[in-house]
């Protein structure tokens, strides 16, 4: 399965909220849909759920027009969606035969759900009555019910502890091995980092950046790179460094050593020899890969 | 049509497990219960509403009044029989009489200055003082009798002739308002309770679902037509169950103890067919209407509390709806009721008035109930889109203005499609 956005445009009262949203996602591959507050994830996720129509552009699923109506779609708001007075189980009946599953269906899958989230003696309890963890974990699998083709996770580790995040990653991971679509939204960028092999960085309603997560941390990374040295603080070496080596750029340190970019054509090899003639005790000299952070902020950060 | 039948489900049953629900039928249906048994209860007191074997009721505690009959002017033997439920006391002089009335002894005092002339002593007037009217009445007797008398006229002749009975029968071609304006004036107060109930509880309900957010899942879950349409026509259920509950309790109460009451509430009970039938078509009807205003409230605010603020508009309409009704009860047949009962936000009230207590051609009816069906599939539909819209707009209460400018802007968006 082939989801495509193509060209998606949204207005609300004249005022634009996406322009020209174009992005795809393959099934068994998750998709990290980042952006800041604001920058119109929940306005295409809710185009993509058919929630409310585009101005113009289309949604293609394997190439033809997507009909939401049609296609299972499990979503995790970033917010609590359930009924905080009505038992677990019986809300959890209640979504899914909504969703098309019969009284039994509804219930066998609620209960899978539950057992495999740990949380299964609580199937009679109020949800308001669960901790705030546990709350989250009947979201998921009130998400995960009807076991959709299409995922769309919006914060989905917000309230979880380690042990329980590892759960849902392992939840996660079982997802995309069977083929669905994920579609993963956080703030918390190691948690993309972790699964999601494409990425989309939305801003102001403009896709500013998309493509494969390892390309793109190549391409980011290019020309930088990663020094430390023994004995010597980054400070000092910093110092050392920008008054006896030309054609270089220090852009900062990170992790106790600086990171340094290659200008006017200078190689990499041309930079190890210089160090090498300074005498300097390198303990590290590798291609500087940026994190996410580094590049989220970089491309969307600057009003920050 | 599944899923409507889901969500009607799914809110019936949490509507009806609500202890406020329970406890509130239980409450008023015993209290209804209660009243219609208190004439059994008070029989078992000893104090018997009604006189079963017309024997005298015991002398209640009587009225004392002081007189101070000056001049001998007035006969007080015979004054004493024309007022036999007062013990009336004989003083000697006004200021034992102005001492007795201070101290409370007697509840006023008379000063008889001559047949035709008295002075009052109160020691507070009241609104509905009739000591005077009385005092009047005895004496103008008296004086007729007398003056008769000297007449040489026999009195107890003239007073027959004065108070001749008159027989009368009395047969109602049309409708007999005196009988129905009480069950009329219940049916509509019932109404009036039901919809401003109800309609706080569904607000409140599509209000929380919003605010707990979960509206996302629902309208990413099924239509929002078998949601709103769900949602309102069980709280509709709802109020109908509860609201037939008490009647039957009522009834039920009022058939055991119907001897007790000695039937004088038959009336009450024994509505007629066709003016139940208007009553259930256009009252569940107009019931619909209110609940989908007030689901629509809902759908326009974030948070509950919001709800009483927003809600304002409906219910000042619904209100005046309801007053025009009721004040109209007296003059089923006046213009204003003519109109209204044509006018969806107040026709499910003033149509079944008119049917209960005036005429009205089916015709009418007719006209008047595919109006407010209309009206009712349309703001129902309408409520489904704006719910949709509800899980766009967060924050400050939305105006009713933004709303159908959005509409507007969907609807075009739908029929470039």
């Amino acid at each position: 399965m082939i989801l495509e956005l193509k060209d998606i445009h949204k207005e609300f009262s004249g005022i634009p909220v996406l322009r020209g949203v174009s992005f795809t996602i393959t099934a068994g591959k998750a998709l990290g849909f980042l952006g800041r507050n604001g920058a119109g994830k929940t306005t295409t996720m809710r185009i993509l759920m058919g929630l409310f129509n585009a101005n113009s552009g289309q949604i293609l699923l394997d190439g033809r027009p997507f009909d939401p109506q049609h296609h299972s779609i499990g979503y995790l708001p970033e917010e609590r969606g359930l009924y905080p007075k009505q038992k677990v189980l019986e809300q959890l009946m209640y979504f899914g035969q909504l969703r098309g599953l019969n009284s039994v269906q509804a219930k066998d899958n609620g209960l899978y759900w539950l057992e495999k989230l740990g949380i299964l003696e609580h199937q009679d309890k109020r949800l308001e009555t669960l901790s705030r963890g546990n709350q989250q974990k009947v979201q998921i699998a009130e998400t995960l019910l009807c076991n959709p083709d299409i995922v769309i996770l919006d914060e989905p580790f917000s309230g979880l502890d380690p042990v329980n995040s590892q759960i849902l990653k392992d939840i996660i991971n079982e997802m995309i091995e069977r083929g669905s679509i994920v579609i993963f939204s956080s703030h918390q960028m190691s948690y993309v980092e972790e699964f999601c092999d494409e990425i989309v960085l939305i801003d102001e309603g403009n896709i500013v950046l998309t493509g494969n997560l390892k390309s793109i941390k190549r391409e980011y990374g290019m020309n930088r790179i990663s020094l430390n040295f023994t004995d010597v603080d980054a400070e000092a070496s910093m110092d050392t460094l920008s008054n006896r080596i030309e054609d270089i750029r220090i852009i900062g340190t990170e992790n106790g050593g600086i990171v340094v970019e290659l200008l006017n054509g200078k190689s990499k090899n041309e930079l190890l020899h210089n160090l090498l003639a300074l005498d300097m005790n390198i303990e590290e000299f590798s291609i500087y890969e940026p994190t996410l952070t580094d590049i989220f902020v970089q491309k969307v950060g600057d009003e920050l | 049509m599944r899923n409507f039948f889901l969500v009607l489900k799914f809110e019936l049953l949490n509507l009806i497990r609500k202890k406020a629900f329970r406890i509130s039928t239980i409450i008023i249906s015993l209290i209804a219960i209660i009243a219609l048994t208190i004439p059994v209860i008070a029989d078992k007191f000893g104090s018997p509403i009604f006189n079963k074997d017309d024997k005298p009721i015991e002398e209640v505690e009587k009225a004392h009044y002081g007189l101070l009959i000056e001049k001998d002017s007035i006969d007080l033997a015979a004054l004493k029989l024309l007022l036999p439920h007062i013990d009336i006391v004989d003083v000697d002089s006004k200021e034992e009489l102005s001492q007795s009335v201070k101290d409370g002894d007697v509840e006023a005092g008379f000063i008889i200055k001559s047949p035709v002339q008295y002075e009052y002593l109160v020691m507070n007037t009241s609104t509905y003082d009739s000591k005077q009217y009385e005092m009047d009445e005895a004496l103008l007797a008296l004086y007729r009798d007398e003056a008769l008398s000297a007449e040489g006229i026999d009195s107890s002749t003239v007073s027959d002739i004065y108070n001749v009975p008159i027989e009368h029968d009395v047969e109602v071609l049309g409708k007999d308002s005196m009988k129905n304006y009480l069950y009329t004036y219940i049916l509509v107060f019932g109404l009036y309770f039901i919809v401003i109930m109800y309609g706080q509880l569904i607000a409140m309900s599509i209000a929380s679902e919003k605010s707990n957010r979960a509206m996302e899942i629902l309208i990413t879950s099924t239509s929002t037509e078998s949601l709103i349409f769900g949602k309102v026509i069980a709280g509709a259920l709802a109020g109908i169950i509860q609201f037939a509950i008490i009647l039957s309790a009522a009834a039920i109460a009022y058939r055991i103890n119907a001897e007790a009451w000695e039937h004088s509430l038959d009336f009450i009970f024994d509505i007629p067919a066709e003016v139940l039938l208007t009553f259930s078509i256009f009252g569940i009807l107009g019931y619909l209407f209110y609940l989908f205003a007030f689901g629509i409230i809902g759908a326009l605010v974030s948070r509950t509390e919001d709800i009483g603020a927003s809600a304002t508009p409906v219910t000042i309409i619904f209100m005046i709806a309801f007053f025009i009704s009721m004040f109209s009860m007296n003059a089923p047949d006046s213009l204003l009721l003519r109109i209204a009962s044509f006018v969806p936000l107040s026709s499910f009230m003033a149509m079944f008035i008119r049917v209960s207590m005036g005429n009205v051609s089916n015709l009418h009816v007719g006209i008047s109930l595919a109006l407010l069906i209309i009206s009712t599939g349309g703001i129902g539909l309408l409520g489904a889109r704006i719910y949709a819209l509800g899980s766009l707009m967060y924050g400050n209460p939305v105006k009713f203005r933004t709303v159908v400018k959005l509409l507007r802007e969907q609807r075009s968006l739908n029929s470039t499609r």
